[in-house]
């Protein structure tokens, strides 16, 4: 598992997640992808019960949130059941490929565990 | 100047055995008999895209159609703005004097054309194809996201969302072809089916079959005069993780161009036609644009604030949410009821008077924006 990748600009610092050849804040081509430390902020969330393609469906739904990560974009991603808007949250990109997030401090629980 | 001419808008609901070509061509025909223009006179036109016939040329395609012979002729496809989006740029062309009336339409049979799922599956890619399809959000998961966040911000409840659903299916119920027009209490909105938490299935419009169509002329063609008075639009972003932190953002832009260039400000609308995808789509356009305060827009729907005889009458033909929604035509809709009721013509559904009136539309998640200001001088 790893941290979500971002893309950060040399000149200015601002970062931000979706591919761009330039800096949406200054304008600056000197961009550098970076891993995010995954440490973030719930901004929204939802449970979609009715998924956009039925293979995708199941019991109970998914989670679905927008997380403020603490270099500051907002990223995508799944969910754990029952997080809250404003609740600290640690995410991290699975082998599928999905950044997924769960309560700041569970995952150390799961690496204990496991 | 620019005057809105002509209107026709198609029953909505089913249409089987009708692709977008025929559904628009009807709707196209009866905006030139309201506007009482030989099609010879027609000079532009923008026609919306169709789901379910994705041609790359439907603006040549709807002309041939309809043997109009153009000076410009073009497909839109801003999303749900696209009806007013497209209204705006024939003001536009009409400002440049390089046309004098220009057809805008919009339709496809959204319902019949296609399955449910196939129609979810294409909604759902107006959003990321890495970072937001492969996740499983659909359009309500994005606008759902929205709406949690808007709950969170303003204290307002589900049932506050709800109260804008049930008054939709009421002013639909006055309206002859309505998609949806059993009445709907808020507490059956509220057991729905859940669909992405908090949107339940009738905080959701329909997928509908339909067309409509607006003329915009350079000077009035009929008795009563319904100028487009001022217009404004943004594009604040495409993707709700790149929306801006303010919910209303790109809203309020436009709407402050379009009330700058009318002359006029929000206090003087008495009649308002905008866009409701989803229950929140409207709680935000009414809150930020300053026709409901702060999480209020289900109160004062409520109260009676949005109602035919209240301050300020809203979607009289009940809306996407129940009028119906086939795509492009589903806000051009909109703007045929205002127009409709500015003109004194609405029958049963006529408000006390309306001489200026506010439609506002938006593509994507809060997307793109496109709002106008019209006012009656005849």
């Amino acid at each position: 598992m790893s941290g979500p990748m971002l893309q950060s600009c040399r000149t200015c610092r601002h970062g931000w997640q979706f591919q761009r050849a330039a800096c949406p804040a200054c304008g600056a081509q000197d961009i550098v992808a970076a891993e995010s430390g995954g440490g973030g902020t719930v901004w929204s969330v939802t449970t979609v019960l009715r998924a956009p393609l039925p293979e995708l469906d199941m019991p109970g739904g998914y989670g679905i949130a927008l997380v403020t990560l603490d270099e500051g974009p907002r990223i995508m991603c799944r969910s754990a059941p029952g997080l809250a808007i404003g609740e600290r949250v640690q995410v991290a990109v699975e082998a599928d490929g999905m950044p997924r997030a769960v309560p700041a401090g569970s995952e150390l629980e799961d690496a204990g565990s496991g | 100047m620019a005057y809105l001419s002509g209107i026709a808008v198609t029953a909505f609901g089913k249409h089987p055995g009708r692709g977008p070509v025929a559904l628009m061509e009807e709707a196209a025909l009866a905006a030139l008999a309201d506007a009482g223009l030989p099609r010879q006179a027609v000079d532009g036109l923008i026609a919306g895209y169709a789901t379910t016939y994705p041609h790359l040329m439907m603006g040549t395609v709807m002309a041939e159609r309809l043997s109009l012979r153009l000076r410009h002729a073009h497909q839109a496809q801003v999303g749900g703005a696209t009806g007013a989006a497209a209204i705006i740029l024939a003001r536009h062309l009409i400002a440049a004097g390089a046309c004098r009336h220009v057809l805008v339409v919009g339709g496809e049979n959204r319902l019949t054309g296609q399955s449910r799922d196939d129609a979810l599956k294409i909604l759902a890619g107006v959003g990321h194809p890495v970072h937001e399809v492969p996740l499983g959000a659909s359009i309500p998961a994005y606008y759902a996201l929205v709406a949690a966040r808007y709950l969170h911000e303003t204290g307002a409840s589900e049932a506050d969302l709800a109260e804008l659903a049930v008054l939709m299916r009421r002013h639909a119920a006055a309206h002859p072809g309505a998609q949806l027009t059993k009445p709907l209490t808020v507490a059956e909105v509220l057991a729905s089916k859940p669909i992405a938490t908090p949107l339940k299935f009738l905080d959701c419009c329909p997928i509908s079959d339909g067309a409509a169509a607006v003329i915009v002329s350079a000077e009035p063609t009929g008795a009563a005069a319904i100028r487009l008075a001022g217009w404004g639009e943004a594009h604040t972003h495409q993707h709700v993780s790149e929306m801006p932190d303010d919910l209303g953002l790109g809203a309020k832009i436009a709407a402050a161009q379009a009330f700058a260039t009318a002359g006029r400000q929000a206090e003087d609308m008495r009649l308002l036609g905008l866009y409701d995808s989803f229950t929140p789509t409207l709680a935000i356009f009414l809150e930020v644009l300053g026709f409901a305060k702060p999480g209020e827009a289900g109160a004062a729907a409520r109260e009676g604030r949005f109602s035919r005889d209240g301050a300020l009458p809203l979607n009289l033909h009940g809306g996407l949410m129940s009028y119906g929604h086939p795509g492009v035509a589903g806000f051009l809709a909109h703007v045929v009821e205002v127009v409709r009721q500015m003109r004194g013509a609405a029958g049963q559904r006529q408000v006390r008077d309306a001489p200026l009136a506010y439609c506002h539309a938006d593509g994507g998640v809060f997307s793109s924006h496109a709002g106008f200001v019209l006012e009656r001088v005849a």
